[in-house]
């Protein structure tokens, strides 16, 4: 009874959503009120104005840097949520990898994840740092690195990975990404600006766009940081509850 | 224009600044970090006081983010009601974190305490965040931090019943957010804009009517859980009973009234303008709603047996009082519910903050024991009755003047029976708190229950609920302080 009544109330959510989807303006259309507001300032004057060529690398870092500051500190947060639940791996105590794997992963797996693993890493510094002019930037780089650091656990086991990178290295760097806006942010206020402000009225009229430029790298370069010490961060907190439910069960 | 201009943005970021860099100091010196961590929110506290007096109640504080214009970039928007929350939500996180460190030494293990001044701090900021912004977009941002740290903090002290009270919170939350964040996807494919004064501008323009009332109604709901408004409840008797109770006192004294809030914003200053029968429509079913939380939270909380869980249904109650406010539609409704946003919050956090007093010193939770705690604890007993008597409404304290307002806007509303809901609500309050209040004072304990002579919690617990106590008295006695600039604000925003 409880199941039918569940699925008629999504069934109806459904068809009231449906419906909804179906009077919304026409996608693609370019008279609907998504394509005559907003958006024509930022695809034209972006480039001029944010001095990015990625269109929305200069909207999510600089017209709306705000929203984007909330986002890394959501990663964080999510951090801070699972070592609350989870706890951190304690200070010099780290339990040594027990590979209880049936298939021991052979030399072949080794020598390739050592080999490929370092370019990985290379690749997610060319996205982080080419952000402004391709697609990428700091989350997808962050990403990429915490991918890799995932591939490398894996076959290498905790002990191994966080002697790369240890606790000392990651504590500081994890709040990298929301550091690296209250830092620019910052900057724009004593510019003479407001908050996140890009250019600084108080010391140049038109500030160098290179230096523009610069200050947006920051930003990725501290989005790529923050996201990958938070990725790595995580993976290990779950691989140590893990092993902990191992050995008492 | 001066230099306090900047102030919101920084009372917002400095927190979160903050949050960020105490894992740094967690794991060079653990002992500091409750200490530390009372930095940036009493620079935020400071920051906001210094605000007192520039924000007109009928004006507001409008600042573009990065220099950007609106509805280009994102606009902070701090009218006079929106300082006036964020400076409660900054004394009362400050005065609960003072508490925290000797019950938080108690309850939670070592390796984790540094995420929970981590989690407080940025749900604190999150809070102030949510408060001020003036983009829609940024509303949902900052809720997804309250949410996510909320969950977690409810988790914090890993026993099996937090976690399932946290994970039950998550089940009801996480479907909250993400029809929040659709509601926001609708509206923009009509609007094409973000900003809230824009939005409310587009529309009255919009001849997308169905998408309209379906995003309006899917933010009623979306908000309507995150503030738990009846029969949306159900996650929050087990959340806010089960958590830690420095973190009770912030769920149920401030994050619902925030999230009451974000729905106050959109409602006014979205939604009234451009599609007032819509709002009208939708005002009516939660006036509906609201009217049963009163009830069935007062009915809910005199059946209790365990006294977090009792002061917990009692939330629900009173956040019925505050949508019975908003839904009147008058001034004075809308006063009432601003007011008794302060005084739910003030009372609220003081009772779980006793309840927590009795936890850490006794390790007593169920109502029975209290009996005779009079005997051993008669600071926290005291603290206890005074914030009792704000809740059921009793002069000379705030809830008298909040709940006057409330009554009176409802009756110059013409909603009479919603009036005498309020009058019963709060005759079932008196039914629980004063049942607390007889076993405390006038009923003898147990053999070997309490002890004879005075040995209440230590001053760093027993100060911050004195302060919250008096302040439900302070806000009751001199309740013209606030009130009429309130009444002007909510003119302002009718």
């Amino acid at each position: 009874m409880k199941r039918v009544a569940a699925l008629l109330f999504i069934a109806a959510l459904a068809v009231l959503l449906l419906y909804v989807v179906s009077r919304m303006p026409p996608m693609g259309d370019p008279e609907t009120p998504t394509a005559t507001h907003v958006i024509p300032r930022y695809l034209e004057k972006a480039e001029e104005e944010t001095h990015t060529v990625n269109v929305i690398t200069g909207v999510i870092l600089n017209y709306r840097g705000y929203d984007t500051m909330g986002e890394v500190t959501v990663i964080f947060c999510a951090l801070a949520a699972v070592l609350a639940v989870l706890g951190r791996e304690r200070r010099g105590v780290i339990h040594g990898f027990v590979d209880r794997s049936e298939v021991p992963s052979s030399t072949i797996v080794r020598t390739m994840v050592r080999f490929i693993v370092p370019f990985i890493i290379l690749f997610s510094v060319y996205t982080i740092l080419h952000g402004e002019t391709s697609p990428g930037g700091g989350f997808q780089g962050g990403a990429i690195i915490g991918g890799s650091m995932i591939i490398f656990t894996t076959i290498f086991g905790l002990y191994e990975s966080s002697r790369r990178i240890p606790l000392k290295v990651r504590a500081p760097l994890e709040g990298a990404a929301v550091m690296g806006f209250f830092l620019v942010g910052t900057l724009g206020l004593v510019g003479g600006g407001n908050f996140l402000t890009y250019a600084w009225p108080r010391v140049a009229q038109d500030l160098h766009p290179s230096l523009v430029v610069w200050l947006t790298v920051l930003v990725e370069v501290g989005i790529g940081l923050g996201g990958a010490m938070v990725l790595t961060s995580i993976l290990f907190a779950m691989i140590r509850e893990e092993e902990e439910i191992a050995t008492v069960s | 224009m001066g230099a306090w201009r900047h102030f919101p943005i920084f009372m917002i970021t400095v927190p979160l600044l903050g949050a960020v860099l105490l894992p740094f100091l967690g794991y060079a010196k653990e002992r500091w970090v409750p200490y530390v961590a009372l930095l940036p929110l009493g620079a935020s506290t400071l920051l906001g006081i210094l605000l007192i007096g520039r924000i007109p109640s009928g004006g507001y504080l409008s600042y573009h983010m990065g220099g950007w214009e609106p509805p280009f970039g994102i606009e902070i928007r701090l009218d006079y009601v929106g300082l006036f929350l964020m400076l409660v939500v900054c004394g009362i996180t400050f005065l609960a974190l003072i508490y925290s460190r000797r019950y938080i030494d108690k309850e939670v293990s070592p390796g984790r305490r540094t995420a929970y001044y981590v989690l407080y701090l940025l749900m604190s900021g999150a809070m102030l965040g949510f408060v001020a912004t003036g983009d829609i977009f940024n509303l949902f941002v900052f809720m997804e931090i309250l949410a996510l740290s909320s969950y977690a903090l409810v988790a914090i002290t890993g026993n099996r019943n937090a976690v399932r009270a946290a994970f039950k919170y998550i089940l009801m939350g996480a479907p909250s957010s993400i029809i929040v964040l659709l509601a926001i996807g609708l509206l923009y494919s009509v609007t094409g804009t973000l900003n809230m004064a824009d939005l409310a501008r587009r529309i009255a323009e919009s001849g997308y009517t169905e998408v309209l009332i379906v995003s309006y109604i899917l933010l009623v709901v979306g908000f309507g859980v995150k503030a738990a408004l009846f029969p949306l409840h159900m996650w929050l008797p087990d959340a806010h009973s089960i958590a830690p109770s420095p973190i009770s006192a912030l769920l149920s004294g401030l994050l619902v009234e925030v999230c009451t809030f974000a729905l106050v914003r959109i409602t006014f200053s979205v939604f009234t303008l451009g599609a007032t029968d819509l709002v009208m429509g939708t005002a009516d079913a939660v006036g509906v709603a609201a009217a049963a939380a009163v009830l069935y939270g007062g009915i809910m909380a005199i059946l209790q047996k365990d006294l977090k869980m009792m002061i917990a249904y009692s939330t629900v109650s009173h956040i019925g009082y505050i949508f019975l406010g908003l839904t009147a539609f008058t001034a004075e409704g809308l006063t009432g519910a601003m007011y008794h946003m302060l005084d739910h919050g003030l009372a609220k956090a003081c009772l779980f903050l006793c309840a927590g007093n009795f936890i850490y010193m006794k390790g007593y939770r169920r109502i029975e024991d209290l009996k005779g705690a009079w005997s051993q604890m008669p600071w926290t007993c005291f603290a206890f009755a005074l914030a009792s008597i704000s809740v059921i409404g009793i002069p000379p304290t705030a809830g008298f003047i909040s709940k006057w307002y409330l009554i009176l806007g409802n009756v110059e509303g013409g909603k009479w029976l919603y009036a005498v809901v309020l009058l019963a609500g709060s005759i079932l309050a008196a039914v629980y708190c004063f049942r607390i209040l007889y076993y405390m004072f006038f009923q003898a304990g147990k053999e070997g229950a309490w002890e004879e002579s005075w040995h209440d919690a230590p001053p760093a617990m027993l100060a911050p609920v004195w302060v919250l106590s008096l302040a439900t008295l302070f806000f009751g006695v001199f309740s013209s302080l606030l009130i009429p600039s309130l009444l002007r604000a909510a003119a302002y925003l009718l």
